[in-house]
């Protein structure tokens, strides 16, 4: 069974995430009336297939497998598939996992590209087997995945609330929670990403770097810091200053597609996570 | 022994007609067994309700004679004395129990797929077997129609969806706010509608009512009955910002809110969502607040097309509910249909010793 690797596992896993793809395709014709958890187990499976890619990943490496592209998006997902799976549970809350498999299939689909799981040269890489360097990498993986999922949420939220203004009958039919509780747990999930966010870039500022290099040179760490802002912006405008639920909505969706569209670009560019 | 239904409802008589035959709780099991005793039933079970007056029984006799003596109970029970027609209806199985199934899972109804009437046919039940007058026919019956019903129920969608506009208002509140219970609710105009919309949203748990209305007593008077608080007509708008539900039903000729009225108050609400049920006719709130934010506005015709598509997606479900009520009868029918044949082969059997031992 050696020539099943870690990618392999992975690979089942996206094949997974496309199934629960497809089943939210039928769900979404269907209006969201029928109570099941079918793309729930779909997602339940594609994740545990997705931690023992991961794990075995891990077990190679003997470090928290964050050390190339494929390795970041691939823990980035399995927060958000986690994290799915936990705010699922919740009443009412079914079909996040209807609106989260589109997200984890496609960006799954992307982790694949061989380019992206490059094992670079000995000593090149950046060194992880150091607790704080684990540290940061899984706080800030997990800080994205919770903003995916408040994206997701604010989806949610964006649709029922379209629905029920404009008096569509599917707002009515659908078995989706109050969108004052999507707005909720939008907020919250924010909330968590921003402290994940924000742990893990203080973990960051403390390993070490090139002699004389100011942290703030580095493309990454300008790109984590306009992030960490752009979400403090959107969670004290929407708590302390009255910004509309749909706008704080629209936030949190514009912000996580400019996190997915610049992450990989940032990375490229930047001297201390690709050396 | 074969079940028989005999009754009227609002799809064959009056309301007139019904009140005359209907039975009071506490006369049930007195009539019920004043109906044994006269050898009509074996077992008898009587439904009395604001829509129906029926008798199910349990009996030996042919299902015409039953019903002529049934029909005659009935007179005689509630001194009836003009000719009956097609307002009494007389059902003999199979269609007696299908009508009974039918019944419990409210496919028979007035209002399609109500469930009140369930509680009430088990309240009947209660109260016939509680006196003893059911047995191992109508008990079995009766339990099957229930757990259908309940079957039905969850596997359908014959009971989903509103078809009331008081009871849509609360299903619209309850989709946009997360619970009902901190809700506080403004009605303006005490019309009918609107206290019956009230109603149903205290029902669910809103946190209070205040009335406002041009005449404060009828003012005081509502919000005294809603346990709530009344206030002057011209005084509602200072209470939009501590209000989240807000049922509109003045006589007004104009709107007497519009945009440039709600904007400033949403302001002061810092854009928590705001329910505004409009069910006046002409209409007291200007359309165009729907575009402001956070604002969500249904009228009258709003609330009715969603209990009509409701109702309409009920009307689908029919079929289903036939179709396992069929499936679900059909043991019930062979099973007293082999009781009856294995009753059948005993009589004929003891007639055939009985009659060679009176001819040695």
């Amino acid at each position: 069974m050696n020539w099943f690797t870690d990618r392999h596992f992975f690979l089942l896993a996206v094949a997974f995430y496309g199934l629960a793809t497809v089943y939210s395709v039928f769900l979404w014709r269907k209006g969201f009336r029928r109570d099941d958890h079918v793309n729930y187990f779909l997602i339940l499976a594609g994740v545990a297939l997705h931690t023992l890619a991961m794990f075995k990943r891990g077990l190679t490496l003997h470090s928290c497998p964050v050390n190339n592209l494929y390795e970041a998006t691939t823990f980035l997902l399995w927060a958000l598939g986690l994290a799915c799976l936990v705010y699922s549970l919740l009443p009412r809350f079914q079909f996040l996992c209807a609106f989260t498999a589109p997200l984890l299939f496609t960006v799954g689909v992307f982790a694949l590209m061989p380019s992206l799981d490059v094992h670079p040269l000995p000593g090149a890489k950046p060194d992880f087997s150091n607790w704080l360097r684990s540290l940061h990498a899984a706080t800030i993986l997990q800080s994205y995945g919770a903003f995916g999922l408040a994206a997701v949420a604010a989806g949610m939220f964006l649709m029922q609330q379209h629905d029920l203004k404009f008096h569509k009958l599917r707002a009515m039919l659908s078995l989706m929670p109050s969108i004052q509780r999507l707005e909720l747990i939008t907020f919250r999930l924010v909330a968590v990403g921003f402290v994940l966010l924000t742990i893990g870039l203080a973990a960051g500022s403390q390993l070490p770097r090139k002699e004389g290099a100011p942290y703030f040179s580095d493309a990454k760490v300008v790109w984590s810091a306009l992030l960490w802002l752009i979400y403090l912006e959107s969670l004290v405008a929407h708590q302390f200053f009255g910004r509309t639920s749909r706008r704080f909505a629209v936030g949190v969706i514009v912000a996580f597609v400019f996190l997915l569209l610049t992450f990989w670009v940032t990375n490229l560019y930047s001297g201390l996570h690709h050396p | 022994m074969s079940v028989v239904v005999i009754g009227l409802s609002h799809h064959s008589s009056p309301v007139e007609l019904r009140e005359r035959f209907a039975f009071a709780d506490a006369k049930i099991p007195d009539a019920l067994t004043l109906l044994r005793a006269s050898g009509i039933a074996s077992e008898a079970v009587i439904l009395s309700t604001c829509n129906r007056v029926e008798i199910y029984a349990a009996t030996t006799l042919e299902p015409a004679e039953a019903f002529a003596e049934l029909k005659q109970f009935l007179k005689t029970a509630h001194a009836f004395e003009n000719p009956l027609g097609e307002e009494i209806y007389t059902l003999a199985e199979p269609e007696s129990l299908h009508h009974l199934f039918k019944v419990a899972c409210g496919l028979d109804s007035m209002v399609l797929g109500e469930t009140e009437i369930l509680g009430q046919l088990k309240t009947a039940y209660k109260i016939a077997h509680g006196h003893k007058h059911t047995g191992a026919r109508l008990n079995k019956i009766f339990q099957r129609a229930f757990h259908v019903a309940k079957h039905v129920r969850t596997h359908t969608n014959i009971q989903r969806g509103s078809v009331s506009v008081a009871s849509v208002a609360v299903e619209l509140a309850e989709k946009i706010f997360s619970s009902l219970a901190e809700r506080e609710v403004l009605v303006i105009g005490a019309g009918e509608m609107s206290e019956k919309t009230a109603r149903a949203l205290l029902s669910r748990g809103a946190k209070s009512i205040i009335v406002a209305s041009r005449s404060h007593e009828r003012a005081q008077a509502l919000a005294m009955e809603f346990n709530g608080r009344a206030v002057q007509f011209d005084d509602w708008a200072g209470e939009f910002e501590k209000i989240d539900i807000a049922i509109s039903s003045t006589s007004a000729p104009h709107h007497i809110l519009d945009r440039a009225k709600l904007e400033p108050l949403m302001k002061a609400r810092k854009n928590r969502p705001l329910l505004l049920v409009d069910i006046a006719v002409p209409r007291d709130i200007d359309p165009a607040v729907n575009f402001l934010e956070n604002v969500y506005l249904y009228n009258i015709d709003d609330l009715q097309s969603i209990a009509a598509d409701y109702l309409k997606q009920r009307k689908e479900e029919i079929i289903r509910c036939e179709q396992i009520i069929a499936e679900k009868v059909k043991p019930l029918l062979e099973t007293n249909l082999a009781v009856r044949s294995k009753t059948d082969i005993s009589a004929q059997s003891s007639n055939w010793w009985s009659l060679r031992d009176s001819n040695p």
